[in-house]
């Protein structure tokens, strides 16, 4: 009963024409790009890889197999479990939370440096030297590492050349350049949250406290962490999701083995041609990194509306 | 006194580590674009040289990639900035009860992974194809199927996203009495939204507008899956990247980066001018001199340096007319031939040993063990490649469902030997 | 210029989900008045405006401008005007381009938007300044501005939203009195919105008073002032002494109010009242604080009342003395500024008098919160 008056409403306010294109753009959006979109992926991953032939035909039915498949692996398959997809699985969220736990460290410092010191020519300097790297390819960035990491790299030629090492050292294949790579990624997209809100904490609150004594310590565990809570939670969500979903730096910076669920959701797409168990592939990465980021953010008391400040 | 300074020096330590990290990379990248090795790499260092310009310069593929590129960002700004500043200006009407719920779904797309959005959107296009009918030859077969309106599709999901964002913080700013006011005074519902809301809007539709291009050019989780026929930049260098490098990647990603510090300055620029004149305006600047430097240029340093800068690219180009590395290439060539002869001696030696060892107590090796297996990545940096003459290797990519371990080839032991 | 145009409201009901803004109202305003809605924030007043401008639908009942139901007829099809309270000038149009603006959309020509533009801006005193920003303006000349945007559309009505509130209290007065010159210049229906009952009494023909969604009394400045039909009317429209009590007796339209804590005092039945009041019914009273005088202090009448001053406080043209009665109930007594050191001293017991015309009484009801 009350939903048309809303509507009658929005279209008082906006006119036919406008109110129209508004809800039009909006339906568009909501509803032929993200709610079908994920509902079709969704009922793809419960069905059968069929020849085009079969489809709609009598053994077009629902079937767990693809989520399965993850689990226990192929049927021709002698291990009781999928091992190894489920320990690329693994290794993914592990590594992706990794990932995350090292840039909020790595970038707290930085933030709160920025965040306080306004408006010195140095510090403006330093944010645009921040953002330049923030708008160079991925690929290109992963590049610029695999020229480092690479066997005769510029890392190896240095150590070779302090002679810290005696041969080459396999950064591609021991994974440190893939995490390194994915640390670098999305490290702005831990920094500039951070900032943003410590950048609104008022100085006088943390002179108020030195005022009174507190360590260096106290302070920033009582009031900036506590301010920049929504900050920090906020950029940790989005690199947590970016790295988990990471496709540019594992397919770079992977050894040949793949090692990224994404790589295996890719391979089931492009190379195994099989859409099906990719999209069972995608579902399980999509809900698990959901799963996980809405319960750090209901640990941490942080609302949906503090991502994206 | 002394903590205060062991503060700073450690500060000073971390900025350092910091930006290195950040910084670093990019420049050891942008050097290798200027060393004549076939290969990326800043050392050894062989001869200075443009010619990796060049070679970027007649890639088909790359040009094409742009091309693409700018097809698909110019589309892509056109649909997730109008559904973007729609979905906002929704979101100021709606009914607060349903405030919360249409927010979580309209941010939702930045937080979903984009390899995900990729693969939803062409799961759901291509059942929508299907249900058209769309038959080959169709007009709309190739809407469906060169992957152009998929990828638009596709990354305008979550770029609208970032759009809304931009749109939000302006119009949180916006007094919505304007809107009512030209209403009062006669004009249609359209007629204000275009000459009044939509011009308050503009400086944000611009930025959410280079945003939203940036992020679509830059794009690779959702590209690689929604482009069918054609290949985006993005989608192209990774191609290249992952088959084998050379330093044509690296001088690409020179140029991209002088293009963005270029941006980065004029950005930081026009607004230290804007806001000295903003000072000036208020009475507190001080009266300046009109000296040699234009007034733009005066008390501005990032504007100095843009054009240092582009003073520096100007010279770049011109000596890169005349300059040629012909000479020292045939020298460096010659003095590698020798460097490559000692060490497959040395290689050969070496594994003369370990073979004779080997036979001792293990007759039969496993296929794994063979120099030439499938560490693709490993050999594009071993030396042999270095004559540039080594057969392109495909990257190695096992079927996942096949159970019997792509970890194990990582962990033969003598794969970490084999080089 | 055109003719007032008569707005009539019949039984307006306004409702936001389960809140009832604007509760039965119904109004009728003469061609070519100054009309007031005055009452304190949220009472409504706004709703009442924003429903005869078009921006909202009432829930019940109909608004009528000039003798035509404006049901279904968008704000851009009325013939109303509004000045918002924050002015609503778009900032980043010309002075001219804002008052043409109306034109603009109704598609004239640059020159003739210009000519009337210009036109206008000599009217309000501001010849010349076309050309600036809005932002370039101080807060009275973009208050002009305002209005010439909203006369150059023609409007029948121009609706007027606390178009004053953000001015300094001395262009507020000077506005004051040019809006009423404007008015009476254009000749056409003004409606105006105001919690400052100054503003409303100086410059309406008539003033409706609201209180949480319901108009209380409509009426002449003069007589909201002077006869207020209820107890919110009385104690929001200047200030008032009230007495609580029971009616003791009635003599036509007169009567004795048995005070709870001042005694018995005598009062005429505010005219709204005559006859509706019975001898027990619970009343109140109120006295005006310039209606009290200094009385000798044996002269124990139905129109005295006695008190010890509590405090005194200089205010320019007047003293205000603060005293308190028997039990504790609280008088404010202000006395003309002619030339006195004081009026009293501090613990001192008064007598104080009052003319019965002055003092009226009426049902008890709910008064304005301070």
């Amino acid at each position: 009963m009350k939903k048309p008056m809303i509507f009658s409403q929005f279209f008082k306010n906006n006119g036919a024409v406008m109110g129209s294109a508004l809800i039009g753009l909006v339906a568009f959006w909501l509803i032929f790009l993200i709610i079908l979109p994920q509902l079709s992926m969704l009922d793809y991953s419960f069905r059968y890889n069929l020849p085009p032939a079969e489809v709609g035909g009598p053994k077009d039915v629902y079937t767990l197999s693809n989520y399965e498949h993850l689990i226990y692996g192929s049927d021709s398959s002698h291990q009781t479990y999928n091992t190894v997809d489920l320990k690329v699985f693994m290794r993914t969220i592990l590594a992706a939370m990794l990932v995350t736990i090292f840039n909020i460290f790595l970038c707290y410092p930085l933030a709160y440096f920025l965040g306080q010191s306004k408006g010195s020519g140095f510090v403006r300097l330093l944010v645009v030297l921040l953002i330049i790297p923030y708008w160079i390819n991925e690929i290109l960035r992963a590049f610029a590492l695999r020229i480092i990491f690479g066997d005769s790299g510029l890392l190896n030629e240095a150590l070779m050349f302090l002679h810290l090492t005696s041969a080459p050292i396999d950064f591609i294949r021991q994974d440190i350049a893939l995490y390194a790579g994915l640390g670098y990624a999305y490290i702005l997209l831990m920094l500039f949250p951070m900032y943003n809100v410590i950048e609104s904490l008022d100085r006088n609150q943390i002179e108020a406290a030195r005022d009174m004594g507190a360590s260096w310590l106290h302070i920033h565990r009582r009031i900036v962490i506590p301010y920049a809570k929504p900050g920090i939670v906020s950029g940790a969500t989005m690199v947590f999701m970016l790295s988990a979903g990471a496709l540019a730096a594992p397919q770079i910076l992977g050894g040949p083995s793949s090692l990224w669920f994404t790589q295996l959701v890719y391979q089931w797409f492009n190379d195994s041609l099989n859409w099906q168990q990719g999209a069972a592939y995608a579902i399980v990465l999509l809900v698990s990194t959901i799963v996980i980021v809405l319960t750090v953010m209901r640990v941490f008391k942080v609302n949906m509306g503090d991502i994206g400040k | 006194m002394s903590s205060a300074n062991l503060i700073r020096v450690a500060l000073g330590a971390y900025l350092l580590i910091f930006f290195s990290y950040l910084l670093g990379p990019l420049v050891v990248m942008s050097l290798t674009a200027f060393n004549s090795a076939s290969f990326p790499a800043v050392s050894p260092w062989a001869c200075f040289s443009y010619e990796w310009f060049e070679v970027l310069f007649n890639d088909k593929h790359i040009r094409d990639g742009i091309y693409y590129s700018v097809v698909i960002g110019i589309g892509t700004v056109i649909l997730s900035v109008s559904m973007g500043l729609a979905a906002s200006i929704v979101l100021t009407q709606v009914w607060p009860k349903l405030r919360s719920t249409y927010y979580t779904m309209i941010i939702a797309p930045i937080l979903i992974p984009g390899v995900v959005l990729g693969i939803s959107t062409l799961v759901f296009w291509d059942r929508v194809g299907a249900f058209l009918g769309v038959s080959d030859g169709s007009l709309l077969h190739g809407l469906f199927h060169n992957g152009i309106f998929l990828t638009i599709l596709g990354q305008s999901t979550f770029i609208a996203s970032y759009t809304m964002l931009v749109f939000v913080a302006r119009l949180q700013r916006f007094d919505t009495d304007l809107t009512e006011a030209a209403l009062d005074l006669g004009a249609t519902h359209t007629q204000a939204f275009r000459k009044v809301l939509l011009p308050f809007m503009r400086p944000a539709i611009a930025s959410a507008s280079v945003l939203a291009f940036l992020a679509s050019f830059e794009n690779y989780n959702t590209t690689t899956f929604t482009i069918l026929e054609y290949k985006t930049l993005t989608t192209v260098l990774a191609q290249k990247v992952r088959l084998g490098i050379n330093p044509s990647i690296s001088s690409l990603a020179f140029i991209i980066i002088v293009l963005t510090i270029f941006a980065a300055l004029a950005f930081e620029a026009a607004n230290r001018n804007k806001d000295r004149k903003l000072a000036a305006a208020q009475g507190r600047g001080v009266t300046q001199k009109s000296g040699i430097l234009p007034s733009f240029l005066t008390g501005n340093p990032a504007a100095v340096v843009l054009v240092l800068l582009a003073f520096m690219v100007i010279v770049m180009v011109g000596t890169a007319q005349r300059y040629s590395p012909e000479a020292c290439k045939i020298a460096v060539r010659e003095a590698k031939q020798i460097e490559i002869q000692k060490r497959i001696d040395a290689l050969k030696e070496t594994r003369r040993q370990k073979e004779d060892a080997k036979a001792a107590q293990q007759p039969s090796n496993a296929a794994p063990a063979t120099p030439n297996n499938s560490s693709a990545f490993g050999n594009v940096f071993a030396p042999g490649n270095l004559s540039g003459d080594a057969p392109e290797q495909k990257v190695d990519e096992p079927e996942p469902q096949s159970g019997t371990g792509a970890f194990g080839n990582v962990f033969a032991p003598d794969n970490l030997s084999s080089d | 210029m055109s003719s007032g145009v008569a707005v009539d409201l019949e039984n307006i009901t306004i409702r936001f989900g389960d809140f009832t803004a604007v509760k039965d109202a119904n109004v009728n305003i003469n061609g070519g008045d100054f009309f007031s809605f005055l009452g304190p924030s949220g009472c409504g007043k706004t709703t009442i405006l924003r429903a005869v401008s078009g921006f909202l639908d009432p829930s019940e009942g109909r608004v009528l401008i000039g003798g035509k139901d404006m049901a279904g007829i968008g704000p851009n099809k009325r013939p109303t005007a509004l000045i918002f309270q924050n002015l609503a000038l778009f900032p980043l149009m010309k002075v001219w381009e804002n008052i043409a603006f109306s034109m603009e959309v109704a598609g004239a020509s640059a020159g003739e938007r210009r000519k009337r533009a210009d036109e206008l801006l000599d009217m309000i005193a501001l010849g010349g300044q076309g050309d600036k920003l809005p932002s370039e303006l101080s807060g009275g000349q973009k208050q002009r501005v305002a209005i010439a945007r909203a006369l150059c559309a023609n409007p029948d009505v121009l609706l007027l939203d606390e178009p004053l509130s953000a001015l300094d209290l001395k262009l507020r007065q000077h506005m004051r009195t040019e809006l009423r010159e404007i008015q009476k210049r254009v000749g056409i229906t003004f409606i105006y919105i105001t919690h400052d009952q100054g503003e409303a009494l100086t410059m309406s023909d008539n003033v409706a008073v609201m209180k949480a969604g319901v108009i209380e009394q409509i009426d002449t400045g003069h007589h909201i002032y002077d006869d207020p039909s209820t107890p919110f009317v009385a104690s929001f429209v200047g200030e008032n002494n009230v007495f609580r009590g029971k009616v003791k007796s009635i003599n036509g339209a007169n009567a004795v109010i048995s005070t709870n804590r001042s005694g018995d005092l005598l009062s005429r039945i505010t005219p709204a009242q005559v006859g509706k009041m019975q001898v027990g019914d619970d009343a109140m009273m109120f006295i005006r604080p310039e209606a009290l005088e200094l009385a000798p202090t044996d002269a124990a009448s139905e129109t005295t009342i006695t008190a010890n001053v509590m405090n005194e406080e200089f205010e320019g043209n007047s003293f205000s003395v603060f005293l308190e009665g028997d039990g504790g109930k609280m008088i404010k007594m202000s006395v003309p500024n002619l030339g006195q050191d004081h009026i009293s001293a501090r613990g001192e017991n008064l007598s104080l008098r009052y003319d019965a015309s002055n003092a009226v009484a009426m049902p008890a009801g709910e008064l304005a919160s301070e």
